[in-house]
């Protein structure tokens, strides 16, 4: 028994020389300005950390002399024991001058890292620690005003479905996928009221939250079988709110069964690609051109800790060099729907159309906005609840 | 018809001096072959590795490298990998008290979840009552309680109840695993959210306080050398650890002795669970901050592999730990710098464990 | 499988074999011949090396120096299966088979490829062998449910129907009934006229002389000797011990007060269990417990000592009544108990001498007391003459410094000592060395219960004897009122 501890305890012994050794044999590396990337997800996810990925990409070759240096699947379950101060360690130590963190998860993980490298830039996607004064000066928030994106999602989703029953895959509940799923609510039920002119108690809404942005066996519902759920009890058309594309596998599978079924999935611009037959459409951000200022300004000297939420850029939602937030049809949408559709971004851009705007209920009949006001930004920023109208929890129970 | 008349006892039992001398060259020699064995096992493992590094298309000594350098390299990474090995050590040397008498505690992963289940609520009940160090100190209380419960559920299980302690421990587990989640969409959810994210963070006086510039908490690193010295001094020193290694070996002899073999199974699961718990205190209160579903980073499991590498030995095992720590913060470097998948981490260790075990197979069946 | 030829016979020869464990040396110098057709015995006692020079030749461990010819060819066993294959099996002490596989599976292991299963062939082939010998084995039990005698007759039957030419066999009389020893002596004698060769290693004098041609004498390790039949015994035993040991006497009954009482006590285990078992032992007693193996002698004694609780009935120790399977309470009621099974169930595996004397010492209750553990060590290893040291490991010492590491942990002043074959598998000199400790307790008035497969034995020592059959007592009378014939048939079940 003892001998053979010995043995054991030379092994580690070993391996810490050898691992001496390896040592040795330093790189040598040049020094262009590196920024991090911290991704929630798979880096090619087809979603959510993929749109930033690829913002990272733009970034790359448009501000000559950065590097991107990136980690994905930075979540506890995927990998365990790994801390966001670790990972900015990581990164600082391998000269990283700034560093995007893409998840609301990473929050705290983020405040604390940025108290550690006060010389660090950090940018949170999602984030309102500046709005809250949390936030340390050398982190700044940044987000897209999907808002108008789900807006458009709903509105074709309500144009599309032939039972009027739309179904929502919800992620974790929280301020932002409340009012995210409330504005493809709300971009619905225009649809169906002014545009369909048809009776709005006869629109379902149904939002089924799984408790993260993707599957995690075990541990949240599993997307796959929500949106069978959906389909199985009538709703047709089934838009996404988490950050991989089960939806439109499922869609697919019901269409080539002969059943109607449409998707609509979110936050990349290429989603939509393979599913072409059911896919309605997708809201995306287009995160490269808001990286690029960024990136710019903490390379000049004119960094400054803010918040920024930055809405499409209305002369081409689709425009990738300007918009932070676009819509891109999907080849299911058909024609007149498609037009519609113009018609409606164009009249959310000149402001004609506001769909934030009195009277509107939560959920429990408490009064949102009064009669003839708009909503402000930290209005919707900050709701409370989902709308009267939609079905499904407004927050844990 | 007598031949060869008067065999003689080989070795003269009385003369100690030439005793001494013997055992010295003996133990000289045994030296010698323990770091053959060591370099024949690592040879072995760097041969597995660099294979399946060469399968997945990496260059090896780049992998090396940067595993190194992002475990080793600096103060920092190195706390990182200090942070890493004091609930991994705490867990492992737990374990050694199990795996002395003859248990497979495969439930210490569920032990460390209700440590930093009863830490949290702990920290959570005491969070206004300005007491910041006197609720942290019941809160290391509240988490060792908590493995040691879980423990002593599944001990109550197998000595009453007659369930192996593998199935029982994994069923507590998953029952662990389900508990955090219950708390964290339920109870403990933050206002206004569900998320699988994890609870509110404690307050930061509640945090344990770190060494300036290093990631390391100096209360957590003494609590796992502390416990090494412990369970050291336990193992050689009293009737606790010869009882344990007594019954392990043989319960059916331990019980002539009048040993009873399930009172100790009992003692040593207590044991066990409450190093576990204390590891998820330091999860809760020095690492996370708050209650997350991954709250055990599965060092349980790693903390089984550790103890059977170090081959149940105590003084082996935070050596292995530490390794497996330089490991796992190291191979973070794999995706970051060469994008490879980081698990081949798990790789490493797992083929590290099965070259051990085959180099150690391969010797007994050698030495017969 | 069992046909003659003679161009199969085999001769071997064992030259100057060495065997060395660290400074041990087990086998030094060890050379003899074995002709075919012939039943060789190996004699020696205990630590002698005789099992480690069998183990050499089966390929189950490897010669430090020396070489093995096969019809004056040199050969190397890498393994047991290599031995097999030229045609030397070996029956081990402790057979090595699957006791939860039926006899037939036992059977089949290494004669199938593993991938069609020929049961019926095998089941025939088991059949003819087993009459052919005149054993009597079923092949659908479980091996668990077999006495020691059947599952050696299984082996014999399994290694015959692997081909072998030469049959080592190590202590195969220990621990089986008159009538199994009868059969396998006929058996083995049948496999010599038919030409094979037999090795039969033994320390018994009396199975050595009823049924070998020739034999070889070890004593530390080394040739001390060889005979051929017939045997001068004064001489064997001159070359086993240099001096023939004395035998011991047996003591006259004396009648104390009641140690032991039960009443109707029923339990399971074993072969029957124990059925309405009703007795009173009392001081100074010394019984032997007679019957079959399994016959609830083992049964009796796990719970006359606490270590097993009865199903049903009443046991009273020293007047006293007392709750079945409560070990510490009988320990302090001073009743002690020594297993058959010397390493699984009375000494711990991979702990030392040191270490099982600590254990044994009570006198502190948290620390460990090592000094005074290693000094109690050095103590008993003088005074029960246990070849080993402090540190030695209990696995390596041989069976017969076992039981008196075993002995020594008795405790000083016990009440009532209950043994379970204390001297099986022990040479004659150790064997009439444990008795004349246990006579010492016996001087003492402390009443002593000891389990014995052999009735001569039972007939030197114990003043009472009862007889087992099928878990019930059946015979229970005074040693000198009795004799070998009375209790062999109340052995078998027939009784006046």
């Amino acid at each position: 028994m003892f001998k053979k501890g010995k043995s054991a305890l030379f092994i580690g012994i070993v391996l810490c020389i050898v691992c001496g050794v390896a040592a040795g044999l330093g790189m040598a590396a040049e020094k262009p300005f590196t920024f991090g990337l911290l991704l929630v997800g798979p880096y090619n996810d087809h979603g959510y950390s993929q749109a930033h990925f690829e913002g990272g990409q733009y970034v790359e070759q448009k501000v000559p002399g950065t590097k991107m240096i990136y980690i994905d699947k930075v979540n506890p379950a995927d990998r365990p024991g790994i801390t966001i101060t670790q990972l900015v360690d990581d990164m600082a130590g391998k000269g990283a001058k700034l560093i995007i963190a893409n998840s609301d998860d990473m929050k705290d993980g983020v405040r604390e890292a940025a108290r550690l490298h006060p010389k660090v830039h950090f940018i949170h996607i999602s984030g309102d620690d500046v709005l809250t004064g949390k936030a340390p000066k050398n982190l700044s928030n940044l987000f897209g005003r999907m808002e108008y994106g789900k807006m458009m999602a709903g509105f074709v989703a309500a144009l599309s479905t032939k039972s009027g029953k739309i179904g929502y895959l919800g992620p974790l509940v929280n301020e932002e996928t409340r009012r995210l799923a409330a504005s493809c609510y709300l971009g619905a039920r225009y649809a169906w009221e002014k545009v369909l002119k048809k009776n709005p108690a006869d629109l379902k809404f149904k939002v089924t939250w799984i408790g993260f942005w993707f599957n995690i066996p075990g541990v949240t519902l599993d997307p796959t079988q929500v949106a069978q759920n959906f389909f199985n009890s009538g709703y047709d058309v089934v838009a996404s709110g988490i950050d991989t594309t089960e939806n439109l596998v499922v869609a697919k599978q019901k269409q080539q069964a002969g059943k109607y079924a449409r998707a609509i999935p979110y936050d990349y611009k290429g989603a939509c690609k393979g599913a072409g037959d059911v896919c309605l459409g997708v809201p995306y951000f287009n995160w490269g051109p808001s990286f690029v200022n960024l990136i710019k300004s903490s390379q000049e000297g004119k960094w400054k800790s803010q918040w920024l939420w930055l809405g499409p850029d209305w002369k081409d939602i689709n425009n990738e060099d300007a918009s932070t937030i676009g819509f891109a049809a999907g080849p299911a949408l058909a024609a007149d729907a498609k037009a519609k559709l113009d018609a409606f971004v164009k009249d959310l851009g000149t402001g004609k159309t506001e769909l934030f705007k009195g009277p509107l209920h939560y959920q429990n009949g408490d009064l949102f906005i009064k009669e003839g006001s708009k909503a402000t930004d930290k209005q919707i920023w900050y709701m409370k609840q989902l709308l009267k109208g939609m079905e499904g929890p407004s927050s844990a129970k | 018809m007598l031949m060869n008349w008067g065999g003689r006892l080989p070795v003269n039992v009385t003369d100690s001096s030439k005793i001494n001398q013997m055992q010295l060259s003996k133990s000289l020699l045994s030296g010698f072959k323990l770091l053959l064995n060591g370099l024949l096992t690592l040879t072995v493992v760097f041969c597995f590795t660099t294979l399946i590094l060469l399968i997945a298309g990496a260059p090896p000594l780049a992998a090396y490298y940067h595993i190194f350098k992002g475990s080793l390299g600096s103060w920092i990474t190195f706390g990182h990998v200090v942070k890493t090995w004091i609930p991994l050590t705490l867990c492992s040397t737990g374990l050694i008290y199990t795996f002395r008498i003859g248990l497979w505690n495969i439930g210490v992963e569920g032990q460390i979840m209700m440590g930093a289940v009863f830490s949290t609520a702990m920290l959570r009940w005491g969070a206004d009552w300005n007491q910041p160090f006197g609720v942290i100190g019941l809160a290391y209380g509240a988490g060792i309680s908590g493995g040691a419960m879980w423990a002593i559920i599944a001990g109550f299980l197998k000595t009453k109840g007659g369930v192996n302690e593998i199935f029982a421990g994994l069923g507590l587990n998953f029952v662990a695993q389900g508990l955090i989640l219950w708390l964290i969409f339920g109870p403990w959810r933050r206002p206004g959210v569900a998320s699988m994210s994890g609870t509110e963070p404690f307050p930061y006086e509640l945090w344990l306080s770190n060494w300036p510039g290093l990631r390391i908490a100096p209360a957590g690193l003494a609590l796992a050398i502390g416990a090494i010295f412990l369970t050291a001094l336990i193992l050689k020193y009293t009737r606790i650890g010869l009882n344990l290694k007594a019954i392990g070996n043989n319960a059916q002899a331990a019980r002539l002795f009048g040993l009873n073999p399930k009172h100790h199974m009992l003692l040593a699961m207590l044991f066990a669970g409450g190093l576990a718990g204390l590891a998820g205190n330091i999860q809760v209160t020095g690492i996370y901050h708050r209650l997350l579903p991954a709250i055990s980073s599965n060092y349980g499991y790693l903390a089984l592999m550790v103890v059977m590498l170090a081959n149940y030995n105590i003084w082996a095992a935070p050596l292995v730990a530490f390794f497996f720590a330089c490991l796992n913060v190291g191979s973070i470097q794999l995706p970051m710098a060469l994008r490879l998948d980081s698990s081949l981490s798990g790789v490493i260790q797992g083929s590290l464990v099965l070259a051990t075990l085959a180099v150690q197979a391969w010797r007994v069946k050698r030495n017969k | 499988m069992l046909n003659t030829n003679e161009d199969e016979t085999m001769r071997i020869e064992l030259q100057d074999i060495h065997k060395y464990y660290g400074p041990v040396r087990a086998n030094n110098g060890v050379s003899l011949t074995i002709a075919s057709g012939e039943i060789h015995g190996i004699l020696g006692e205990n630590g002698a090396g005789k099992s480690t020079l069998m183990k050499i030749l089966s390929g189950f461990i490897h010669a430090t120096k020396g070489t093995i010819l096969i019809d004056a060819c040199p050969v190397k066993f890498e393994n047991p299966a290599q031995a097999s294959l030229m045609g030397i099996g070996m029956l081990y002490q402790d057979p090595l088979d699957f006791p939860f596989l039926t006899v037939l599976d036992n059977f089949m292991l290494g004669l199938t490829d593993g991938l069609s299963v020929q049961a019926d062939q095998f089941r025939n082939q088991l059949n003819e062998l087993s009459a052919s010998f005149g054993f009597q084995v079923n092949p659908d039990i479980p091996v668990q449910r077999l006495t020691i005698g059947e599952r050696q007759q299984l082996e014999i039957l399994r290694l015959l129907g692997l081909g072998i030419e030469v049959l080592v066999l190590d202590e195969p009389t220990t621990g089986i009934s008159a009538v199994q020893k009868q059969l396998l002596f006929q058996a083995l004698k049948k496999l010599a006229a038919d030409g094979k060769s037999v090795i039969l290693v033994s320390h018994k004098l009396e199975d050595v002389e009823a049924l070998c041609d020739r034999v070889t004498v070890l004593r530390y390790g080394a040739v001390t000797g060889a005979m051929e039949s017939p045997f001068d015994t004064g001489m064997l035993l001159k070359m086993m011990f240099g001096a023939p040991p004395s035998q011991p006497l047996r003591k006259a009954a004396q009648s104390g007060s009641s140690v032991l009482e039960m009443k109707q006590v029923y339990a399971s285990g074993g072969r029957s269990g124990l059925k309405d078992c009703s007795i009173t032992f009392r001081q100074g007693e010394m019984i032997g417990l007679a019957g079959l193996e399994g016959s609830g002698q083992g049964v009796f004694l796990r719970v006359a000592s606490g270590m097993q609780k009865p199903a049903l009935g009443e046991i009273s120790l020293r007047g006293a009544r007392i709750k079945g399977g409560a070990f510490p309470a009988f320990r302090q009621a001073g009743a002690a108990f020594l297993p058959a099974s010397r390493l699984e169930e009375g000494l711990i595996p991979g702990l030392t001498l040191t270490e099982h004397y600590a254990l044994q010492n009570k006198s502190s209750k948290f620390l460990i007391p090592w000094a005074q553990a290693y000094q109690q060590a050095q103590k008993c290893i003088n005074l029960f003459r246990i070849k080993g040291q402090p540190q030695t490991f209990v696995q390596t010492l041989s069976g017969g410094n076992q039981q008196r590491l075993l002995l020594s942990f008795l405790p000083d002043k016990p009440k009532l000592l209950l043994l379970e074959n204390p001297t099986r598998g022990l040479d004659l000199e150790s064997a009439h060395w444990v008795w004349q400790r246990l006579c010492n307790y016996a001087d003492r008035k402390v009443c002593i219960v000891f389990a014995s497969s052999e009735l001569d034995e039972i007939l030197m020592v114990a003043n009472r004897v009862l007889v087992f059959f099928d878990g019930s007592i059946i015979k229970d009378v005074k040693a000198d009122e009795t004799d070998a014939d009375e209790l062999g048939r109340a052995i078998a079940g027939k009784c006046d």
